[in-house]
């Protein structure tokens, strides 16, 4: 295609198509006389300069850029929703510069005007006894937290951090949509689309002098870092998440991970002696600063939602202590108030004596019955909300209700007039999208993020954010649950701070703390990355066996493909399964069935599944590379759930081992020697070793003709990825006792039982110690079991029994190993992982009746 | 009148409790209408951290946790109270301001907001169509305010059945009203609903009321429970107390401890634990008269 020719076609087509559409919104790039604002006409000639292929690839890279960042969203309610890919435009938002001033300028007035506000809400209330505030407004919404009256942090800045909606309606003015008060997110993907922005489109990004947005990073760091109430000089600051299942977890783990703090869950902290403490495997560390994403009433079911699981019991009390600081501080929430904005104007003069200059949407609260009559006459054109958003209440388009519904809502409103506000339906201006090739129109919302800075008691803007465009044309639904797409925001301008790098300093952490929660999911994915592949590689050699076996028809009859079944059924605990004579006649089924079910407790997808979960736990701990195999990983579990045919099966199986081999050498490879690695290994070692016996246990039960012995013998040196090792030190045909010594003995060979064991030894003996010199009751295990290998004598385990064939010996031994390394692996995580409190839940005491 | 009062609440818990946190509402304070000799609270085992605090309501209340392995804990206070007879007895409902005129009043930004704060909805007190209409048979228009809450309070006391185990605290209001049963804090509720979806002010009172035995009969120790009832806030006399159980205006047989919206702000005892097992409590509330 001539690309010249192309150029001319993607602007211009779309300003026809825009012509064509009399659209009814205001638009980012044209002018009301229809040129093309000089802020964006530099950067779309670039598009047009790079022409439909090269933008198409750009797009690409940006996705595998994202995808393999790891960059993801959780969708709540779908099971195929965890960990979506995050969709990024590759045409970013833009403002002008003067056009920015005035943004910035409105945001910091704002915050500046609703920090006071929150600090007369939960100070004096002077503004709600004068009467600026309707006190119904502040009494009634759910976030003004009584618990928290009079609570105040150190310094006159209480919102420490801040974003607002904004949406351009269409008389080309700025409007607040929403103001985000209480845990505001978002400032994580924005940092990661501008990474990848960066690397995608390096030359538009310089050569435009785009506003670098790393200051607000660092701001926030230091204004964080400096908030504490104690221990000044090297703060304990933690990040407090829902946990893994919540829609922006990677943010979290990215957020905090950039900024050096401890991603923690509610259950990794606990209150006592007014102090807040974090459960490490080092045992109670004091904890100063909480960053919290989680909700208000969720933090403390002592003195809010006494079923919320994600907060921490007692938290309110150690605030009161002053021993704990929480950013946002409790009680912020009452900001978020729709309510709120049909006053601001008049307060802001009260206030500061100034005009406002970012206005909110229109909004008539119906508290006042003039108001409230406008909304009943008006309601075609409005949305109406309560003050105050939770699971129970969503916005209602009065257009959009019939008769009935209407009648109802009215009824509701006069019930309750101070709990709604109506509000005009604001038509956000469009932005150009590429999709499909082509730059298209769609409705944008921009994010924005505002936080303080104490060193000089002011606020900071980010000079950029983020902006969400709608899936569809015409339609105004941004949010990612419903699919829209989220594009980079340009600040073209010269930076007043040029010395930033692009990626923050970390400022270093009083010292590296595993908190014991994720110390277990560390152990965990250790011990189900080595089962998967321990699974995986016995699938294989068992496909393997199947195909090769002379008759097809006869299953049952071959008795090393049916030493394999048996041993795969006895491994993942899938019984009868190949126990069962009828299904080992026609194994196919159930041989599907334990790879691919991620349903069977014990199958090989259930095990990389858990592998999974507990790697996207502690996806913070990870490298990126480590991500990026991960999600293919995924993908390869996915692909195995729908497969059904053998076939198919064994192909996706080849490529697993590949991947899980990759991830494995990346922890050898590239992971720090930390404590964090050394949990791995143990959990890996574990189950390694543990595995080995198990599986020697079942598959060497009997004394067999020497022959079959000969065959079996060698497909338990393939799984066992032994047989180079043995034929090289062997050099003669393959046999019961070599075999065994080589699979248990030898202390060179790092597959064997006593080597695995040893290295288990070990790592156990670097972790951080509890008892004093003697040997720990985990070390004591250890020490037995590798004693008892190093003891047993191979060839006298060869004979079986003289009926049965049975090797009673060899099952004994394995047995005590097993339960060794099971008491072992009891004992560690009990050490180390389970601070007595957490072993159960917690629940309420009984209330008394009265 | 002088009263003792020993309020003593027992957990007893199937596994061991490693750690817990509770709050305690169940220390009076000193108003106009009672003065407090003496106050005590022992708990058993001895929290490893205690502090004493004042609420929103200006309610005194304790936090305390404990974090050694325990099976039992028991939460003891014991309070001596005197009691004064209060000013509204003497008051004739016949002559206390139309009630129309009282909310109209409240809406005005002139009064304060601690007062305003008592007509709104609370977790436990919720609108409802049919509970105001009950409301209204006994606030007639320009009713005396005293006089109608009197008849409502009577009301109440004669449709209601006292069914102790009917209900349970998050039972709703509307299932209450159904089937006009309940206990004394149902009865509370119920009566703040009432007043509140008329536009009134009132406050929902946690405490203790003594039982007189019949005649001739020793008084049983643990007898009585803890108990609660609501107060209306007339303009000129303050916060006159209701009891809708006992179909009586408040006098000098009533012990307050703690005033708020409902129930869920001054709950006498609550408590998180780390346990896996099940828990059995009991509750005895003695209250004597000292002369």
């Amino acid at each position: 295609m001539d690309n010249q020719l192309y150029k001319e076609d993607m602007i211009s087509s779309l300003l026809h198509r825009k012509v064509k559409s009399n659209s009814p919104y205001f638009d980012e790039i044209t002018s009301p006389d229809g040129s093309v604002h000089p802020h964006w006409e530099k950067i779309l000639d670039t598009f047009n300069t790079l022409g439909k292929e090269e933008m198409d690839e750009r797009q690409l890279q940006l996705k595998r850029q994202l995808k393999e960042n790891g960059v993801t969203y959780n969708i709540y309610g779908d099971p195929d929703g965890m960990n979506r890919p995050w969709m990024l435009d590759a045409v970013p938002m833009i403002f002008g510069e003067e056009d920015w001033n005035v943004i910035e300028s409105g945001l910091k007035q704002r915050t500046i005007l609703l920090n006071h506000i929150l600090k007369d809400i939960y100070g004096k209330r002077t503004l709600i006894r004068s009467g600026h505030i309707p006190f119904e407004l502040i009494y009634n919404h759910k976030g003004f937290l009584r618990q928290v009256d009079k609570l105040k942090i150190p310094g006159e800045q209480q919102l420490i951090q801040y974003s607002a909606d904004l949406a351009r309606g269409p008389n080309g003015k700025m409007w607040v949509l929403h103001d985000r008060t209480d845990a505001p997110s978002g400032a994580g993907y924005t940092f990661e689309n501008r990474v990848a922005m960066t690397r995608v489109f390096p030359e538009m990004i310089r050569e435009n002098q785009i506003r670098k947005i790393n200051t607000y990073y660092e701001t926030l760091k230091r204004t964080i870092t400096n908030l504490a109430w104690q221990n000044k000089e090297e703060p304990r600051v933690v990040f407090l998440s829902p946990g893994s299942e919540n829609e922006a977890y990677f943010e979290h783990a990215y957020l905090s991970s950039l900024m050096g703090f401890t991603l923690v869950s509610g259950a990794d902290l606990t209150v006592s002696d007014g102090y807040v403490w974090l459960k490490t495997i080092k045992g109670l560390k004091k904890v100063d600063v909480i960053v919290r994403r989680v909700d208000d009433v969720f933090c403390d079911p002592l003195e809010f939602k006494m079923n919320s699981q994600l907060g921490v019991v007692g938290l309110m009390e150690a605030v009161r202590q002053q021993k704990v600081m929480l950013i946002n501080p409790l009680g912020s929430r009452i900001l978020e108030n729709p309510g709120l904005m049909a006053f601001l104007p008049k307060l802001c003069r009260h206030i500061l004596g100034e005009e406002l200059i970012l206005p909110s949407v229109a909004t008539w609260w119906c508290g006042q019955a003039a108001a409230k009559q406008y909304v009943f006459d008006n309601l075609e054109k409005l949305i109406i909300r309560k003050i105050y958003s939770d699971d129970t209440s969503s916005a209602m388009y009065g257009s959009s209700l019939d008769e009935q519904q209407i009648a109802t809502l009215k009824n509701e409103i006069n019930m309750r007039p101070y709990l709604y506000v109506g509000q005009e339906r604001v038509n956000f201006s469009t932005t150009p999208s590429y999709i499909d090739g082509q730059l298209a129109s769609r409705n944008a919302v921009f994010r924005s993020y505002v936080v303080a800075d104490t060193t000089n008691n002011s606020y900071q803007v980010m000079p950029g954010g983020l902006t969400r465009s709608s899936a569809d044309e015409g339609t105004f639904i941004v949010s990612n649950q419903a699919g829209g797409i989220s594009k980079d925001t340009w600040v073209p301008g010269m930076d007043k701070d040029t010395k930033s790098d692009l990626v923050p300093n970390k400022i270093p952490q009083t010292e590296n703390v595993l908190p014991s929660s994720t110390a277990e999911k560390l152990f965990w994915l250790g011990r189900y990355v080595e089962r998967s592949i321990f699974l995986v590689r016995l699938a294989r050699v068992i496909i393997k066996k199947y195909y090769e076996t002379e008759d097809n028809l006869n299953v049952e009859k071959d008795v090393v493909l049916c030493s394999l079944l048996k041993s795969f059924s006895n491994i993942t605990l899938l019984l009868p399964g190949f126990e069962d004579k009828e299904t080992l006649v026609n194994p196919e089924k159930e041989l599907i069935s334990v790879i691919t079910d991620v349903t069977k407790a014990g199958s090989l997808n259930h095990s990389l599944q858990a592998f999974l979960r507990n790697a996207y736990a502690v996806r913070d701990r990870l490298g990126l590379d480590s991500w990026r195999i991960l999600d293919h990983i995924s993908e390869e579990s996915n692909k195995l759930k729908e497969s059904t045919r053998i076939n198919d099966i064994s192909y996706i199986l080849d490529g697993l081992i590949i991947r899980l081999m990759a991830y494995h050498g990346l922890r050898v490879d590239t992971m720090t020697r930390d404590v964090s690695w050394n949990l791995q290994c143990i959990g890996s070692d574990l189950e390694s070793s543990y595995m080995t016996c198990t599986f020697l246990k079942n598959i060497l039960s009997k004394e067999l003709d020497s022959e079959t012995e000969k065959s079996l013998l060698e497909c338990v040196l393939i799984n066992n990825e032994s047989l180079i090792t043995y034929r090289y030190m062997y050099r003669s045909t393959i046999e019961f006792t070599n075999t065994l010594t080589l699979l248990l003995l030898n202390e060179l060979n790092p597959r064997s039982v006593v080597y695995q064991i040893t290295q288990l030894e070990k790592r156990v003996n670097r972790m951080p110690k509890t008892s004093g010199v003697q040997l720990s009751l985990i070390q004591k295990k250890l020490l037995e079991a590798t004693t008892l290998v190093r003891l047993s004598e191979p060839n006298l385990l060869k004979k079986g029994k003289k009926k049965s064939g049975s090797r009673k010996d060899l099952i004994l031994l394995m047995e005590k190993l097993e339960q060794l390394l099971g008491d072992a692996s009891g004992l560690f995580i009990s050490q180390y992982f389970n601070h007595t409190e957490t072993t159960f839940g917690f629940v309420s005491t009984k209330i008394p009746e009265i | 009148m002088i009263y003792q009062v020993k309020h003593k609440t027992v957990y007893e818990y199937q596994s061991m409790v490693s750690l817990c946190h509770n709050i305690v509402f169940q220390v009076s304070g000193n108003n106009a209408l009672q003065e407090i000799n003496s106050t005590k609270c022992t708990i058993d085992p001895e929290p490893n951290f205690i502090m004493e605090r004042e609420d929103f309501f200006e309610n005194k209340y304790f936090y305390f946790s404990l974090q050694k392995a325990h099976k039992k804990l028991v939460v003891e206070s014991t309070n001596e109270i005197t009691v004064h007879p209060p000013t509204w007895l003497s008051i004739n409902p016949a002559e206390t301001p139309a009630w129309e005129s009282v909310v109209k009043l409240l809406q005005s930004i002139d009064t304060s907001n601690d007062i305003r704060q008592f007509y709104l909805e609370s977790p436990h007190v919720t609108f409802l169509t049919a509970i105001r209409a009950y409301a209204l048979v006994s606030f007639t228009p320009n009713r005396p305010i005293m006089e109608a809450m009197h008849e409502l309070n009577t009301r109440i006391y004669t449709d209601f059945t006292f069914t102790p185990g009917f209900t349970e605290i998050s039972t709703p209001l509307e299932e209450v009203f159904k089937h006009k049963k309940g206990v004394c804090q149902d009865y509370a509720h119920f009566g703040l609903a009432c007043v509140r979806s008329i536009g009134l002010s009132a406050r929902y009172i946690s405490g203790y009321i003594e039982t007189i035995p019949p005649p001739g009969k020793p008084k049983l120790a643990g007898a009585d429970a803890s108990h609660a009832w609501m107060s209306l806030y007339i303009p000129d006399i303050g916060w006159v107390e209701f009891d809708a159980t006992n179909n009586l205006l408040v006098s000098d047989q009533h012990i307050r401890v703690a005033k708020g919206r409902d129930f869920s702000d001054v709950v006498p005892l609550k408590g998180i634990v780390y346990s896996g097992g099940g828990q059995h409590m009991t509750v005895t509330v003695d209250v004597t008269r000292k002369n």
